[in-house]
């Protein structure tokens, strides 16, 4: 473990808020600009909906069939 | 080719198992803050040695927390999983394994609490054996709960899932990794971190139990519950992607704002800052996503009180999380720590956001769990109302205690000195606004009995026989939907087509490791350098080990749960130096297993409480605080001074402290003589003084004799009561 040590301890503990900063800025950005393309929003719309289209029976009433969401890939 | 359908039924006698449990825990708790609020309004109300506010305050937070916040995530869940993965649960037996170990959980902390078995950490406090039935019933949820995920219909797992997954594995890393312990007796165990480390893996855990424990399981719940109650989707599916992995990313990093100002290395301090601040960012997209969810639909709050519950639930889930940003910058933070402004900003939470997300959600499951209508909207919208405005008294009191106390701790007359230098200044100024707390949490409490009357009587309503649904949805792999969308393009198409986050959206076992990567790799970013870099925790010469009696009494203020109103924690500020004395170093804690810096100020700081009075002024402080201080609040502890000391057990847990690294020397072989010899000095110089004979076998001696150690070995000034060739 002395050199683990050795090498954190001399990697400035300063910049570590600035790394830590950079790290989550990579990773939002790697989400933020596909949600932000304007494609898919049909397949978002559907998945949105699935608490809406959960199979749950009404007390009282048959059971609905399935309904089969759109864009659903093997 | 056509869909081959299976037929199934959901399991929901286990949601109305864990329904019940909810609400049972949810009134013991907030029975117990009730009677936390009177003994902090009024001392009388400290009943005895077992029910006084330092052993009954872990008790409220662990029933409130695991007991009925974890009850009612599990309602949701069990009810919300099955029916978005469209199976039922993998194992019958493992969901009934699951509610009823938990239930035993809770049972065995009601129990232990009270008798003074804590582990001295906040949210932390059970001990070793409970910590690892803790463990296997999280660990027979997870089977159960991914095995279910690996027999879904639905191919998409919807984001509540996520959130849920999060949950899961993060609070088994948390759980085990902040009670790693080595025991010293049955219930009786030390934490194998010391000092700043303790510290920082403690309010990493301790932070991130709110996180992943209030939060992310809540949103989950949100997220699948407010649609359907709302009858129409949640308004941005893109918004909860986001809000899902800048929430799991920033969470993690935040615990070391709760240790501004402390010990703890600035960079640490810092980094938890910088993310708190950041997280307002995810969080408020979740509030605007919930409460949007309602757009076209807000006239439904009028007249349903599910709604009214979910609405509230959601701006006290913003307040709170903006706050809870603004309390983490360390100039506000160095007004707000130790006071009651924290009781007020996590009540906030809890009451509105946990409390109303539950109530909401409950009464919502009533009636379809019952299969009956609701007993009476009308008493739904009365515990609203009534509920609501108990928290509007609790919090706008307390809050207003919280910044009267920082004010008051930090207030220089104009000669320079402390204009309110007795801490029992500030208190008394207090008792105002606690007894309003009395009366918010009594309306709350109130609320809450109200609820559980309601969902009881629907539950009497219900048929003899509970019919089972029968479902049908097709089986993952022999389904083709009739429009596949082709994959056209590039990388950069599928980059922008999201379509990795949706392979990962459908590959369980992928997304889980991604989402422990994300806490992991963030937690060790914290972890590594606390640990490995010595200067982090300088050492100080003058710094030794506890003596073997001091150790015990140690152990004896833990069990009486002192830390839960005195830090021991002077910060660097001229006002808390003026008050306690030198600021608090690193290498001071470095024996202290556990850390006992505590996080918040009912009582005044105790670091260097050592040489300030003598061992008799002790003894009468402990057997009735109000002879020494006409308006302390503090509770009494007679029996300390009737109660004989185990001496047989402090050998073993000096051969713990050992293990664990501290240089007893020769304390390993003669523990118990030595604290017998110390034991009889202490005693002595207290009938010398005046004070009553033959203590010197009785737990009070102990505990005098760590609370004279404190803070000593840094000035350089040895307690009279150290032994001859004593540390």
């Amino acid at each position: 473990m002395k050199s683990l040590a050795d090498a954190v301890g001399a990697s400035g503990l300063s910049g570590y808020a600035i790394v830590a900063l950079v790290l989550f800025v990579f990773a939002f950005v790697l989400i933020l600009i596909p949600l932000m393309a304007p494609s898919r929003d049909a397949e978002y719309e559907a998945d949105g909906r699935m608490p809406l289209d959960d199979l749950t029976p009404i007390p009282g009433r048959t059971p609905a069939p399935p309904t089969p969401r759109p864009q659903q890939h093997a | 080719m056509e869909a081959r359908l299976d037929s199934f039924s959901y399991d929901d006698a286990i949601v109305r198992k864990f329904l019940f449990a909810t609400l049972l825990w949810g009134v013991v708790g907030m029975l117990v803050g009730l009677l936390i609020a009177l003994q902090l309004a009024n001392p009388a109300f400290n009943l005895g040695q077992y029910l006084s506010f330092g052993r009954l305050r872990p008790l409220h937070t662990n029933a409130v927390i695991f007991a009925f916040a974890g009850n009612a995530v599990f309602t949701g869940i069990y009810y919300s999983t099955q029916r978005l993965l469209k199976a039922r649960m993998f194992s019958d037996a493992l969901s009934r394994f699951h509610f009823w170990g938990w239930q035993a959980i809770i049972v065995a902390a009601a129990i232990t609490l009270p008798l003074g078995y804590t582990q001295a950490k906040e949210y932390a406090e059970l001990e070793w054996p409970i910590d690892i039935a803790i463990a296997v019933v999280w660990v027979v949820f997870a089977i159960n709960f991914f095995g279910t995920i690996a027999k879904r219909r639905e191919r998409h797992l919807y984001v509540a899932i996520w959130f849920y997954i999060a949950s899961i594995i993060t609070v088994a890393v948390l759980h085990i990794f902040n009670n790693l312990s080595i025991p010293a007796g049955p219930l009786k165990s030390y934490s194998i971190y010391a000092g700043v480390q303790d510290a920082f893996m403690q309010w990493w855990y301790g932070h991130n139990a709110v996180a992943f424990f209030l939060t992310t399981p809540f949103l989950g719940l949100m997220y699948y519950f407010m649609p359907k109650a709302a009858e129409r989707p949640v308004f941005s599916y893109k918004l909860s992607i986001l809000h899902f992995w800048t929430l799991v990313f920033l969470y993690i990093w935040a615990g070391p704002h709760h240790l501004h100002y402390t010990a703890l290395p600035d960079w640490a301090s810092t980094l938890g800052m910088l993310f708190s601040v950041m997280l307002i960012a995810p969080s408020w997209g979740g509030m605007i996503n919930g409460l949007l969810t309602l757009r076209g639909a807000w006239q439904k709050v009028v007249d349903e009180p599910v709604l009214k519950f979910f609405v509230l639930a959601v701006t006290a889930y913003g307040m709170s999380t903006f706050e809870g940003p603004m309390l983490s910058i360390k100039s506000v933070n160095s007004l707000a720590h130790y006071t009651d402004w924290i009781i007020a900003h996590v009540h906030t939470g809890a009451l509105g956001w946990n409390g109303f997300m539950t109530a909401g959600m409950i009464y919502w499951l009533a009636p379809r769990l019952f299969q009956t209508s609701l007993y009476s909207k009308k008493l739904a919208e009365w515990h609203f109302w009534v509920a609501t405005l108990g928290i509007l008294l609790y919090v706008t009191s307390i809050y207003s205690a919280g910044i009267t106390q920082g004010l008051m701790w930090r207030a220089f007359d104009e000669t320079g000195r402390l204009q309110f230098p007795d801490f029992i200044e500030t208190t008394m100024r207090l008792m105002p606004m606690y007894w309003v707390r009395v009366a918010g949490g009594t309306l709350y409490l109130s609320g809450m009995i109200v609820f559980v009357y309601n969902i009881v009587m629907t539950w009497a309503g219900r048929p003899k026989t509970y019919d089972v649904f029968v479902v049908q949805a097709a089986p993952l792999g022999t389904y083709v939907p009739p429009q596949a969308a082709p994959v056209v393009g590039g990388a950069w198409a599928r980059f922008t087509g999201l379509l990795w986050h949706r392979t990962w959206e459908r590959l369980p076992l992928t997304f889980s490791v991604l989402v422990a990567v994300a806490v992991i790799v963030a937690s060790l970013f914290e972890i590594l350098p606390t640990f490995l870099i010595k200067s982090n925790v300088p050492t100080i010469a003058s710094v030794k080990p506890y003596t073997p009696l001091e150790l015990v009494g140690r152990d004896l203020y833990i069990r009486e749960g002192c830390f839960n109103c005195h830090s021991q924690m002077i910060r660097p500020f001229r006002h808390e130096t003026e008050r306690y004395g030198e600021y608090s170093k690193p290498g001071e804690s470095i024996y202290d297993h556990p850390f006992l810096w505590g996080s918040r100020r009912i009582g005044p700081d105790l670091a260097r409480e050592g040489g300030k009075y003598p061992a008799l002024w002790h003894v009468r402080h402990m057997q009735d605080p109000r002879s020494i201080t006409a308006k302390s609040i503090m509770p009494p502890y007679p029996h300390l001074l009737t109660q004989d000391l185990d001496f047989a057990t402090i050998q073993k847990r000096v051969d713990v402290m050992a293990m664990l690294g501290v240089p007893y020397g020769d304390a390993i072989n003669k523990a118990e003589s030595m604290a017998h010899a110390q034991a009889d000095l202490i005693a002595a110089d207290i009938e010398k003084a005046g004070g009553p004979a033959g203590l010197k076998d009785k737990e009070i001696t102990a505990l005098v004799a760590y609370l004279e150690r404190l803070g000593v070995d840094i000035r350089a000034v040895k307690p009279v009561t150290t032994p001859p060739g004593g540390n």
